[in-house]
């Protein structure tokens, strides 16, 4: 396919990945505290804080709602700023705009599916969000994006356009996993005593069910919510679909059906980058890891998740066109 | 008995559907009596909300360049189609068919040996001051003889009734997409009444352009590749781009995606560059090949221009039509048809003024507040002064750009266009049509019965442009003059011949 209808497809995938973990990180919290009414108010700004660094956003927040932190500000820059590049209004606008652009390529039912999301989604506000209550809001949001992978699961044929898409998504969704276990190096934790508390124990539940992974982690691991055992969880599980060992495995399987039949991309500098982070992190001991520094960990998770990235345009996207191989 | 056109105002233009107040035009009496069987104009509108719903979650839209920030807008539909009997279309075709076979000889002639320049019929300076006309292709071998493939002739009707071109698109006529779409939602909201009109279908037209896309090919390609180039997403016609590639199930590119190496066209692909033996270009010459034309265009291929005159990649259309659909250039089709073809023209032109002739640029001065002035190289309803419509002001500004540069410019009588009824917030009125049939030159000549009929939704105007609030409408030619027996009512005395 084109490199730019490629870049496009792989962008669309990715911004609607980032917008459903946007919408579960809120969701997550808004329920985080509840849970916690009963020590702290609602608009303590320490219960909504630490989503603004998990988004990797917090500068652009402080700049644009100062240092006041509430739950207001912080929904409202998560889900309705279009000035905040990752809130969900930004993320299904750039998709669905991205999807314009490939809309040949798009069963017609496809782009609807998208387009009528964005068309609900665009006039939505803090308002509407109280009005609904926050679980039911971004409980809709959620289906609307799961609608679309649905869709476009049973429409899209297996060709490249849906591997760039896969490519896209796994990407995203091992970098937001990443974070959202990073949210936990964030949050306040009162003091080491606080381990292996209630309090502790909430916010790791907390921490799963932002990826739908507490009942996945319950059946797959026996006894106590830990941090090893959730860490572990979602680092190395290689069956849970949101773990960022399954993601990178997916992200390796994209890039082979894309070189796939295409002798001169073998060995090409993405597929050997996922690969060894694959086998890195199937070698990674959970425990280790912790004792070295978790959030040390996660940073270079990230940055090589960054390295696919860049090596992902460089191979398919952005290459020179001098050295490219004339296809016959 | 139709109290959805009881209050109907004919007014003094020729109506498609009244010969006289409660008196439908044989063609329109079923849809005259089925709007009858409506409970009211609330069931009308209830269809119309369907259908502009429909356009919406399609994305059926367009961008409009004035408004801010690429607005996206659909192009409004109206539900009461234009209906043309088979009769009337059959002179419409022999004289689209007429008129496209004299484009292609001129601008093959024009390209050549300049004959109808020599023997004066055409004055030699109305193309050498075109700005359309391009020199680079004197000489060249233009694919199978062919020197425009598609145009879109935008005919209208006057005072009478009777059908007169407008102007002709030889460059990148737009709004096919639309008569597709317009189609698809009739299809949903009036059914029956589609299918007892027998109502001649519309849906071969991509097919057709696909085989005359193929036609153009370098001979030696077994299986060529074609593409459509388009400007990009934010262009105001981005969704007949998408909506063409998709039907066709050709690729989608933009400038950026296709490159010239050893004046061979290829398109960037993920896996490495892929052959282009032919492009489908939704670019206007100007933008084509930076190194040739504009210089500051980012939207082009630099190098293009060498490989398609080297035969490598075609164009469609070619480069150089341009100079025959300049609204000064439209004067002379009417001698050329009787130039090439020794025919009289089938379809008459509109009385046109020249303001580069003296004569007529007097006479020009002295009625502009009665005239329609055009600037030749502009589309889309900019660059024009409906005299009767403007204000002495406006009138004066156009005044002074005729003086300064009389060759860029046009007059011609307004004519009342003839009105179709529409659906108009909460009655039926008529407002002001005008057709666009689409005529494809390929292998031979084929032409889409019927075409976009746009209308001016704005009360009292007569401009139909979309970027000028305007709509469209469904065409249906009939398949036959006779109507089929109506199939959802009985009695053979329902029956209209």
């Amino acid at each position: 396919m084109l490199s730019r209808v490629a870049n496009l497809v792989y962008w669309m995938a990715r911004q609607l990945e980032r917008a459903e973990n946007t919408a579960r990180i809120v969701d997550v919290n808004a329920q985080l505290v509840l849970d916690l009414q009963s020590r702290q108010a609602a608009d303590d700004p320490r219960s909504w804080e630490p989503l603004v660094f998990v988004a990797g956003n917090d500068e652009k927040f402080f700049e644009l709602y100062g240092k006041t932190v509430s739950e207001r500000a912080v929904v409202e820059f998560m889900l309705f700023d279009r000035r905040n590049s990752s809130s969900v209004i930004s993320c299904i606008t750039q998709a669905r705009e991205n999807a314009r652009c490939i809309r040949d390529l798009l069963a017609a039912e496809v782009w609807e599916t998208l387009n009528t999301f964005y068309l609900k989604l665009k006039d939505d506000d803090f308002a509407r969000y109280a009005q609904l209550g926050s679980s039911e809001y971004l409980n809709r949001v959620k289906a609307q994006i799961q609608l679309f992978y649905g869709v476009a699961e049973s429409m899209m044929p297996r060709s490249d356009e849906w591997w760039f898409f896969e490519l896209g998504r796994y990407l995203e969704r091992a970098d937001n996993t990443s974070r959202i276990l990073d949210v936990k190096y964030y949050m306040l934790l009162p003091e080491v005593a606080a381990v292996g508390t209630a309090l502790d124990m909430i916010q790791w539940g907390s921490v799963l069910r932002s990826c739908s992974a507490f009942e996945a982690f319950r059946r797959s691991r026996r006894g106590q919510l830990n941090l090893e055992r959730v860490v572990d969880f979602l680092v190395r599980d290689e069956l849970f679909p949101r773990s960022i060992l399954y993601s990178v495995a997916e992200i390796e399987q994209a890039l082979h059906r894309i070189v796939n039949g295409n002798e001169h991309l073998i060995g090409n500098p993405a597929t050997l980058a996922a690969v060894s982070l694959r086998q890195d992190l199937e070698s990674t001991d959970s425990p280790a890891v912790i004792a070295d520094g978790l959030h040390e960990f996660l940073d270079t998770i990230q940055k090589r998740i960054d390295e696919i990235h860049g090596a992902v345009q460089a191979t398919f996207i952005d290459y020179p066109t001098a050295k490219a191989k004339v296809l016959a | 008995m139709s109290d959805l056109f009881h209050s109907y105002d004919h007014g003094r233009f020729y109506d498609e559907m009244f010969a006289g107040p409660g008196r439908p035009r044989p063609h329109y009496q079923r849809l005259f009596d089925r709007f009858g069987r409506m409970d009211s104009m609330s069931d009308l509108l209830e269809r119309q909300r369907t259908a502009d719903q429909t356009f919406v979650n399609r994305g059926v839209t367009f961008t409009v360049y004035s408004d801010t920030a690429g607005t996206e807008k659909i192009f409004p539909f109206d539900l009461i189609p234009r209906i043309v009997p088979a009769h009337e279309w059959a002179v419409l075709e022999a004289g689209l068919r007429q008129r496209m076979q004299a484009l292609n000889l001129f601008l093959a002639d024009i390209y050549s040996e300049q004959r109808i320049l020599r023997e004066g019929v055409v004055p030699a300076e109305m193309v050498n001051t075109s700005k359309h006309f391009r020199r680079e292709m004197m000489g060249f071998a233009m694919p199978r003889g062919l020197f425009v493939h598609i145009n879109g002739t935008d005919l209208i009707r006057d005072e009478s009734g009777a059908y007169r071109v407008l102007e002709d698109n030889l460059r990148t006529p737009s709004g096919v997409s639309y008569v597709l779409e317009n189609r698809q939602v009739m299809k949903r909201v009036f059914p029956n009444l589609l299918r007892d009109y027998r109502v001649r279908p519309v849906e071969t037209y991509a097919n057709d352009l696909l085989n005359l896309l193929l036609h153009l090919a370098p001979e030696h390609v077994p299986e060529p590749t074609v593409v459509l180039l388009t400007p990009g997403v934010y262009n105001s016609a981005y969704f007949e781009h998408s909506f063409l590639a998709r039907q066709m199930g050709i690729e989608i590119v933009e400038g950026s995606d296709l490159v010239v190496e050893n004046d061979k066209v290829y398109m960037r692909r993920s896996n490495g560059l892929a052959p282009v033996h032919v492009i489908y270009r939704r670019l206007d010459d100007d933008f084509l090949d930076p190194t040739v034309f504009r210089p500051d265009s980012l939207l082009g291929v630099p190098g293009l221009v060498a490989a398609y005159r080297k035969g490598n990649v075609a164009l469609c259309n070619p480069i150089g039509t341009g100079v025959a659909d300049d609204k000064a250039m439209y004067y002379y089709v009417p001698k050329m048809i009787k130039f090439y073809l020794g025919q009289d023209a089938l379809l008459s032109n509109i009385e046109t003024f020249l303001s580069s002739d003296p004569k007529d640029l007097k006479y020009i001065l002295e009625n502009l507040p009665k005239l329609v002035v055009k600037s030749v190289n502009e589309a889309g309803g900019y660059g024009m002064l409906v005299g009767p419509h403007s204000t002495a002001a406006q009138i004066a500004e156009f005044r002074d750009k005729i003086i300064a540069n009389p060759r860029n410019f046009i007059a011609q009588p307004t004519i009342g266009l003839s009105r179709c009824p529409s659906v108009c917030d909460t009655a039926i009125e008529g407002r002001h049509i005008d057709l666009r049939p689409y005529i494809l030159n390929g292998e031979s000549i084929k032409i889409m019965p019927g075409g976009l009929t746009r209308v001016a939704l704005r009360k009292g105007s007569l401009v139909v442009n979309s970027s000028q609030g305007g709509g469209s409408k469904d065409t249906w030619v009939l398949a036959d003059d006779v109507l089929a027996q109506e199939q959802t009512q009985s009695g053979p005395e329902k029956l209209i011949v």
